[in-house]
């Protein structure tokens, strides 16, 4: 096969590439290029900087494979960066890798995998793609710690035809002695953890420099008395414990933002606890299923077992069987039957059903 | 894939050393590899060779032996006039360009911009042209530097340098012309003295030469200013041991590229032309400033339903190399500068190639070019 490697430079990708290679496919590596600051400049840090794509290319000459930069910019920045910038400044809670997977990478490049006779991508994701019968499921990786199939869950059946996860049967440790075997470089490397667009910055300054979110709101308890004021609602994320009026005796969080009147809401511990919550902007890997779910409502967080209820097409209720602390409005929640995802989306901030 | 089986349509962005040249560079870096500025018999060999290749050099370009100054290439070159003249005395000065030019002069012209001095941009036409008068209206008494490009690196348009100069002189008299030639003397003749040029970048690996070298031309009526500062060499304007053998070797090359001239030359033009016709005939495809004076080397397509990036890449897969506008660190591409100057739809800006040719075309290379295109595109659909 004609297969386009994903190669980020990082060493995950590399022995994808490596070992598509040793099976006696021709391969083709690839590194998006999606993020540059105002002058061109490249992060120092995270999944898509100027050194990372000079690892990538080095490796591709190792393997003597061809290798191309694509220029993703464009659509990063407008998919990712300022889906990013915005909903902080609403208050949410981005998870940008879901959305780059969602809205930037996988979409792009299997069309331009189509176009170079390319029959399928591969890239270092942990998850594993299985056919049943006509269809193709996405399970988690048999290397749970690494598991990375929440990030994959938007894509669908016809998009994993085109897929292969060449590590969701590979364990990281022995993705890195493979890489050791074969002489990368980039072998004993140190994942990247950091948001590619902000490096080690904090977040909050970069999205303060893009756009003004002086919006001045209230501060109330769980009872609506008014204890406090603020200068804007990004300083503020469901959960946060960090900042906020004192002299209570126990911790306060915040249990609410309010996105129309600015205010915010904040309370006990278990005032957090959460039973049911509405998930949008829902995609299914292949059809719906009723039975058996648990949900992740953050990357690689607990399986809570759960329900759920069909709004619309586009729209769940989801049921939690016990309540849970680790939900939060912006990020993703991922439906799994067993280890088949079944579907995911957005946490909407819209009806927060509190249980305290 | 081995170099040979591989047609290479970028001669643009660089070209294969000359067999001549080559040799060149091994007896000069064995009989002068001396500091060319020392006292001892080996440093005369060598300082001996790089006058015997300044003069010839100069008596190729029609212009003095002191009027031939050795650099690192176009962009060395162009960097030093455009910055070298401008002083924080005389404020009021201004510099003046066109939207077309290669980086090395646009981003010289942003640098002095941003030190306070006033840089007008001549505005190319639709064709990738820019006309007298777009351009003689920019100059004014405080014109220090004017700078035109003789022939557009991604495009090939000639633009109208002679005119230019004589018109120049009128308005203001101590204007300095410069102009980058790196691409036009590839394959056009160019004249500096008759053509009222009086500095000029020059690169000698995109004529068969080594990377690394080229030359610049200054009218002997204009001294500039130092540019590396040090030692004395290069008549105190360049500090630094010069590269004998490479100079050697591009005066070679130069010396081979100026004799078979006219068959090079040929060849690339109809080679071209052969391309071009093939191509249109084959696709929906249009050729870039087709209806101007172009330099036979280089054709720009832009190909109507095709992001290039790709198929640059399947290009590539199929044993034909070319580029795309310019490269960034990364070799990820942008829309040209140039195509956006000429105003071309945004919905084709990511869609164009350039093929250039150069003097190791072969006949035949231009229809077999075309072949491996219309395979390309036919994988792509």
């Amino acid at each position: 096969m004609r297969i386009l490697v994903a190669m980020s430079g990082g060493v995950d990708s590399s022995v994808v590439a490596a070992l598509l290679k040793e099976q006696g496919h021709e391969v083709i590596g690839v590194t998006m290029k999606l993020w540059e600051g105002p002058n061109g400049e490249m992060p120092e840090s995270g999944c898509c900087t100027a050194s990372d794509s000079e690892d990538a290319r080095r490796v591709a000459s190792k393997l003597d494979i061809p290798y191309y930069v694509l220029d993703y910019t464009e659509s990063f920045s407008k998919n990712v960066v300022e889906n990013f910038t915005q909903m902080y400044a609403q208050g949410l809670t981005p998870n940008p890798c879901v959305e780059c997977n969602r809205s930037v990478k996988f979409d792009h490049f299997i069309n331009q995998a189509k176009k170079l006779n390319c029959d399928k991508v591969a890239t270092g994701h942990y998850a594993k793609i299985i056919k049943n019968n006509d269809k193709y499921e996405l399970h988690k990786a048999d290397y749970l710690d690494k598991d990375q199939s929440y990030v994959l869950h938007m894509l669908k059946s016809s998009d994993l035809e085109n897929i292969t996860f060449p590590l969701g049967e590979i364990s990281k440790p022995d993705v890195r002695q493979i890489a050791a075997r074969i002489g990368l470089k980039t072998a004993f490397k140190k994942d990247s953890q950091d948001i590619c667009f902000v490096g080690k910055k904090d977040y909050r300054s970069f999205v303060e420099k893009r756009i003004d979110l002086t919006s001045p709101g209230e501060i109330f308890d769980t009872k609506g008395n008014k204890v406090g004021d603020h200068n804007g609602i990004h300083e503020f994320t469901v959960g946060q414990r960090k900042g906020l009026p004192g002299g209570y005796g126990t911790p306060r969080y915040v249990t609410k933002i309010n996105v129309q009147n600015k205010n915010v809401t904040i309370g006990e511990k278990n005032d957090l606890l959460v039973s049911s919550f509405i998930v949008e902007e829902l995609s299914c890997v292949n059809n719906l299923e009723y039975k058996n779910l648990t949900i992740q409502t953050r990357y690689n967080s607990e399986d809570l077992p759960c329900e759920i209820k069909k709004l619309s097409d586009t729209e769940i209720l989801v049921q939690l069987k016990e309540p849970a602390f680790s939900v939060a409005p912006g990020q993703f929640g991922v439906i799994y039957n067993g280890t088949k995802v079944v579907c995911g989306g957005r946490i909407s901030p819209k009806v927060l059903e509190n249980v305290g | 894939m081995k170099n040979q089986d591989y047609l290479y349509l970028d001669h643009a962005a660089s070209t294969p050393m000359r067999k001549s040249a080559l040799d060149k560079y091994i007896e000069a870096e064995s009989f002068g590899f001396a500091n060319s500025s020392g006292g001892h018999k080996l440093s005369r060999n060598s300082k001996n060779l790089l006058e015997d290749s300044r003069e010839i050099i100069a008596e190729l370009l029609d212009s003095a032996p002191s009027e031939i100054v050795f650099t690192s290439g176009g962009t060395e070159a162009d960097n030093w006039t455009i910055k070298s003249l401008f002083d924080s005395k005389q404020p009021n000065n201004n510099l003046v360009t066109s939207n077309i030019e290669h980086e090395a002069v646009l981003a010289s012209a942003e640098w002095i911009s941003s030190n306070g001095f006033q840089t007008k941009y001549a505005k190319s036409d639709e064709n990738g042209f820019v006309t007298k008068d777009e351009f003689i209206k920019q100059i004014d008494d405080e014109t220090k530097v004017a700078s035109l490009m003789w022939g557009n690196n991604e495009t090939g348009v000639i633009q109208p340098i002679k005119d230019i100069s004589k018109e120049l002189k009128s308005i203001n008299s101590s204007t300095l012309f410069h102009s980058d030639v790196v691409q036009g003397i590839i394959s056009d003749n160019v004249d500096f003295h008759r053509n009222g040029i009086e500095s000029a970048a020059i690169s000698a690996h995109k004529i068969g030469g080594p990377k690394g070298v080229g030359a610049m031309f200054v009218n002997n009526k204009f001294k500039l200013p130092s540019f590396l500062h040090g030692g004395k060499q290069e008549l105190e304007r360049r500090a630094g041991t010069v590269d004998v053998p490479g100079i050697a070797a591009f005066a070679t090359a130069l010396q081979e590229q100026q004799t078979r001239f006219d068959e090079e030359v040929g060849l690339m033009n109809d080679e071209r032309l052969i391309f071009e016709d093939k191509l249109k005939n084959a696709l929906s495809v249009e050729i870039i400033g087709e209806s101007m004076k172009r330099l036979p080397h280089i054709s720009n397509v832009q190909f109507r339903d095709i992001n290039s990036e790709v198929l640059l890449i399947q290009l590539d897969l199929n044993g034909l190399g070319v580029s795309r506008g310019s490269a960034c660190a990364s070799g990820a591409q942008k829309p040209s500068h140039v195509l956006q100057a000429m105003n071309i739809d945004s919905k084709f800006i990511n869609n164009h190639l350039r093929f250039s040719f150069g003097w190791t075309t072969q006949v035949g290379d231009g229809s077999k070019a075309a072949d491996i295109v219309m395979k390309a595109v036919k994988e792509i659909e």
